[in-house]
């Protein structure tokens, strides 16, 4: 036995543990925190309005005001301001990959967010449902191609509708007649008539007989769309579906007195027995309830005893009585009507096995029997497509040219043109522009350069040789005979080959005007060698520009090199490159190298020994000896050429000894430095002019200023005062 | 007039790795320091000599002139103390210490009975060279200085007798590298010093004058004469010549087509009494040979020419592969050289880089 509390039962619980002290009226649902929306009592300063995704609505002082961003403004906390805003003029916006982009989503509220989202759902046309979907099995299994069936209009009927069909409408030209207007037949006017559309006919449909019903009869599409949950189809309509999968429809219909009976009436259309009683449009109304309660049967020769059907359920929620299906009957059944798989199983949900044509049927149907109407042999389709060969392999232009074994003339002469003359760009290439193409082309197959002049440009031998000549870089006439001047020299450009020091001044004399005839072009030289030598005397005697008054008065030359010789100087081609100047030599140094080993390789300096040095050294010490406290860092002072003590008088000596010696030299050493000598001459010159009498004959092996001048002694006495004596080791 | 000691007598052999310098002791001269590139001094005893072993009787056929094996003079001791190169050697005239400096920038005194460094003379960085240290020569009255002239273009002049770690003085005229010093007694007080620069500079300490005398190649080697009034000045433009000390000039050229000096420090000297001017060459000759060349003073023309040959086989000739993947030729550079002044007979001893220092007497 259940127990069941009685109601008393019920509410004195309810209240023990709800609401213990309410004794009149609901009580209220416990007061729980978690529970928000549950309709309890909450004072007023209290509530608070949010939104479906919990976020507070409504801000400011009042809790009913605005749904404002920033404190009832339309700006931020920043002000009006994009959050995002960033400087382009550095950090271009659009370069950056990964920036901040503003969606459209941003500045949707809710309800635009919504409407997005609905627009935004694909469905699946139903025309086109998926071939999962069971939905329409009913109509699908007839024919495969419904899968396919295309929504719309077909182009037909989109042609016709451009011409002035409807739908509904025949085709045709418009017949004249009455209108039909049957509900007030009586009101219409009889004589009146109207164009109308043609009507509709129906369209003859020839469908192949694929069952065993009579001719004519479509059936019923009572049968239980699979749509239909499975349990119920089950449990009520077991006895149906013995007489339906049979051949069915000519029982009566059957009806019993389940619950589902009135959606049950409306499929039940269809059935002997059903008039236009049917119609009447209520359906709650059923012909049959008054009358004996009858069930009829579709199925001839079907058993009855399965007709009654009392089955109410004493429980309104259950739809129908569960029924009892031994596992035997369901197995045969399944044996006799679902097919299994080979595995003994159903098939999978969602499918179903397909139809194998009835022998019969095939039989009839089977090839050759009605075969289908022979095309005319010479019938031709004028909807042909054309063939597809040419159209697949596409070649272009450019392609179809390289395929062509057609050379320039052999197409000329295809396409009937005149021939021109048998020469090529090539012909009148000179061999350098050939190799210059060649080079850039990377062919090898060029064709050889002629070089050949047109005959209407042929330029004559003279005229040629003056085209050159106009080419030779023009100096002007100061600078030619400056450097014609300058040419005279031992420095002179290009010393050391004659011959082209002879096209040289050729070259400066044409230029200066005393020679009219140009230079010869000599024999091993071609054009343009010829005439880039030009350039090279050009640029070397352009040096020798003299400058215009003005500038020349501002300028002074920094060697006597260029200046000191007007007519006799010597420029040798070194100069033209400029190079940082020579450091002056150490004559010590030439005098070395050129093995005069004697005064004029010897200086001397002062030493200032340690006092103990000089007593390891067994020595006594010189006069001036370093203090010994700074022993470790003693060393001489820089040695100088002049020595300390010899005064302005040794120093001028020992230089002109030098310069003596340079004199000296000047004839034996002047190939060797010629930059010295020279040098050396313009010292010497001024040296002479400022003293000028005394032309003495220096020797070079003698250096009086050593030699003669230790004039020290008294010096030093005088100087340091004490004598010798005093220094003691 | 003797001729020319040509025959190799002795040679020195252990060095691993070419000779730097060689000298005779003092007075008897019958000891030879050679300093070696393998960080090492070695004391031998040219006179007492052990047959070479008979594994190395087989003459190597790259000598084929030497008819037999030149004896192994008897290495006595080797001093080793140094970090880097030995490259110079001045032995006191008391034959009881002697002076060995190189690349570790300090001039090392070392007592030759133990075989122990005395002193080491710098050392301490702003005193001391700042540089490898290329000679180094003992001075003064009983040796009582000792000179040493490096890279860094400065002579220090250290004092034997206190034991400070200041030098003396520093001659700092140079202005390229120093490569030889001269401060016998036969100078008087004047240190001679031979730079890169080319120029020999005579610092006189009795008359307080620096007498810089231009020479134009770079000097390698200095040599003073008996009486100290020339001296001979190796340079690198293949001359050496005989300068008067008293005015600076060349008294004679002594050169060669066929002898080359023009990269390498290659010792020379005036050897026999002052007959010879004997010097290393660059140039080797056949099968790498190191080559000795004597001129005759005073004619200045070539007087011997002596093959200096490779040490036993194995010893010395390593196999050198160069970066282009062949085998070096290796030339035995024969780069120092020092005469034997005391004893009887002419006999000098050259080292190079063979590894081997040789002997040669009449």
């Amino acid at each position: 036995m259940s127990y069941k509390r009685s109601r008393a039962n019920y509410e004195a619980d309810l209240t023990a543990q709800q609401s213990p002290y309410v004794v009149f009226g609901t009580p209220l649902p416990p007061v729980d925190p978690d529970v928000r929306d549950d309709g309890s009592y909450v004072p007023l300063w209290k509530q608070e309005v949010r939104d479906e995704r919990g976020r507070k609505r409504f801000h400011g002082a009042f809790t009913g005001g605005f749904s404002a961003g920033y404190f009832n403004t339309v700006g931020s906390k920043e002000g009006w301001t994009p959050s995002t805003f960033v400087s382009s003029r550095t950090n271009r916006h659009k370069d950056d990959a990964n920036a901040a982009k503003m969606r459209a989503e941003d500045f949707m509220d809710e309800e635009d967010l919504a409407d997005a989202e609905e627009s935004r759902r694909i469905q699946t046309a139903t025309a086109f449902a998926g071939l999962g979907s069971t939905q329409n099995d009913a109509s699908r299994t007839a024919n495969l191609m419904g899968l396919f069936r295309p929504d719309g209009d077909t182009m037909g009927a989109k042609l016709l509708k451009k011409m002035g069909w409807k739908e509904g409408q025949g085709i045709g030209p418009k017949v004249r007649r009455k209108a039909r207007l049957e509900l007030r037949e009586d009101m219409a006017d009889k004589t009146s008539s109207f164009l109308f559309a043609p009507e509709n006919v129906p369209m003859i449909k020839f469908s192949r007989k694929t069952d065993h019903k009579g001719l004519g009869y479509a059936g019923h599409s009572r049968l239980a769309p699979i749509g239909l949950s499975s349990k119920s189809v089950t449990a009520e309509n077991s006895d149906e579906d013995e007489d339906q999968d049979g051949s069915g429809g000519f029982g009566r219909p059957k009806f019993s007195l389940s619950v589902g009976r009135k959606k049950e009436k409306e499929k039940t259309r269809g059935g002997i027995g059903m008039g236009t009683l049917n119609d009447t449009g209520s359906d709650d109304e059923d012909p049959y309830e008054i009358g004996p309660r009858i069930s009829y049967n579709r199925v001839i020769g079907g058993d009855n005893k399965k007709k009654k059907k009392a089955t109410t359920t004493i429980n309104p929620a259950l739809k129908s009585k569960p029924t009892f299906i031994p596992r035997k009957t369901g197995l045969a059944k399944v044996a006799l009507g679902v097919r299994k798989c080979h595995d003994g199983r159903l098939p999978l949900e969602g499918f179903i096995w397909g139809k194998e044509d009835d022998p019969l049927i095939s039989t009839i149907n089977c090839e050759g029997k009605y075969p289908p109407p022979k095309i005319p042999t010479d019938w031709e389709s004028s909807r042909r497509s054309k063939p597809e060969t040419a159209a697949e392999v596409f070649v272009s232009t450019a392609d179809a040219a390289k395929a062509s074994t057609l050379d320039p003339k052999a197409r000329a002469a295809l396409l009937g043109e005149k021939q021109l003359p048998g020469k090529s760009v090539f012909d009148f290439m000179s061999a350098a522009s050939r190799e210059r193409l060649a080079a850039v082309t990377g062919r090898t197959d060029l064709p050889p350069a002629r070089g050949e002049v047109p005959a209407g440009f042929a330029l004559s031998e003279a005229e040629r040789l003056q085209e050159l000549i106009s080419r030779v870089p023009k100096l002007d006439k100061e600078s030619a005979v400056a450097a014609l001047a300058r040419d005279t020299g031992s420095g002179a450009p290009y010393a050391d080959n004659d011959v082209k020091r002879s096209r040289y001044r050729a070259y400066l004399e044409h230029q200066a005007g005393f020679r009219k005839e140009f230079p010869a072009k000599p024999p091993h030289l071609n054009n343009d060698e010829w005439l880039r030598e030009f350039g090279e005397f050009f640029n070397c005697a352009r040096i020798f520009k003299p400058m215009t008054g003005f500038m020349a008065s501002r300028f002074t030359t920094s060697s006597g090199t260029k200046t000191n010789s007007g007519s006799n100087g010597a420029v040798n081609d070194q100069d033209l490159v400029s190079r940082p100047p020579l450091k002056p030599k150490d004559p010590a140094e030439e005098a070395a190298k050129l093995g005069m080993y004697g005064p004029m390789t010897r200086s001397v300096a002062e030493f200032y020994p340690t006092r103990l040095l000089c007593k390891r050294l067994g020595v006594k010490a010189p006069a001036f000896v370093q203090p010994e406290e700074g022993g470790a860092s003693g060393n001489p002072k820089k040695s100088d050429d002049s020595s300390q003590f010899g005064g302005f008088g040794n120093a001028m000596a020992a230089r002109q000894g030098h310069l003596g010696l340079d004199f000296g030299s000047v004839a034996s050493s002047e190939a060797t430095m010629p930059t010295e000598a020279t040098s050396a001459q313009g010292q010497r010159d001024d040296v002479l002019k400022l003293a000028a009498p005394p032309v003495e004959v220096v020797d070079s092996t003698r250096n009086k200023a050593l030699e003669s001048a230790r004039a020290a002694d008294a010096v030093f006495k005088a100087i340091f005062g004490d004598s010798d004596d005093d220094d003691e080791d | 007039m003797p001729d020319f000691p040509q025959r190799p007598i002795a040679q020195l052999l252990g060095s691993n790795g070419p000779v730097h310098a060689v000298t005779y002791s003092a007075s008897p001269s019958a000891y030879v320091l050679t300093g070696s590139a393998d960080r090492s001094i070695r004391l031998y005893n040219p006179s007492s000599t052990s047959a070479p072993p008979t594994s190395n009787s087989i003459t190597p056929p790259a000598t084929p002139a030497i008819p037999k094996p030149i004896p192994q003079a008897r290495l006595i001791q080797s001093y080793s103390a140094h970090g880097y190169d030995v490259l110079s050697l001045s032995v006191a005239s008391s034959n009881s210490t002697f002076l060995s400096a190189g690349g570790d920038r300090a001039v090392f005194v070392w007592d030759v009975a133990t075989a122990q460094t005395i002193r080491r003379l710098g050392g301490i960085p702003p005193h001391s060279h700042t540089g490898r240290i290329n000679t180094v020569t003992f001075a003064g009255v009983d040796d009582s200085l000792a000179l040493s002239g490096g890279i860094d273009c400065t002579v220090r002049i250290w004092d034997l007798r206190s034991q400070g770690h200041k030098p003396v003085m520093v001659l700092d005229g140079a202005k390229d590298a120093v490569t030889s010093i001269v401060a016998g007694r036969e100078t008087g007080g004047e240190i001679i010093v031979g730079s890169v620069d080319g120029r020999v500079r005579g610092y006189d300490a009795r008359m307080g004058r620096c007498v810089t005398d231009v020479i134009g190649a770079s000097v390698t080697s200095l040599c003073l004469s008996r009486d100290g009034k020339t001296v001979l000045v190796g340079g690198l433009d293949s001359k050496m010549r005989l300068m008067d000390r008293r005015d600076g000039a060349c008294l004679r050229k002594y050169e060669d087509e066929g002898w080359r000096n023009e990269e390498l420090r290659v010792q020379s000297l005036l050897g026999g009494r002052e007959r010879w001017v004997v010097a290393g060459d660059e140039m080797a000759g056949e099968g790498g040979e190191g080559r000795v060349w004597a001129w005759g003073l005073l004619t200045g023309k070539v007087v011997a020419k002596v093959s200096v040959p490779w040490g036993p086989a194995g010893e010395g000739r390593k196999r050198v592969i160069g970066k282009d993947g062949k085998e070096k030729e290796k030339k035995n550079v024969v780069s120092c050289i020092d005469w034997k002044d005391g004893g009887f007979g002419d006999q000098f001893c050259v080292g190079g880089t063979s590894g081997v220092a040789t002997v040669f007497g009449e």
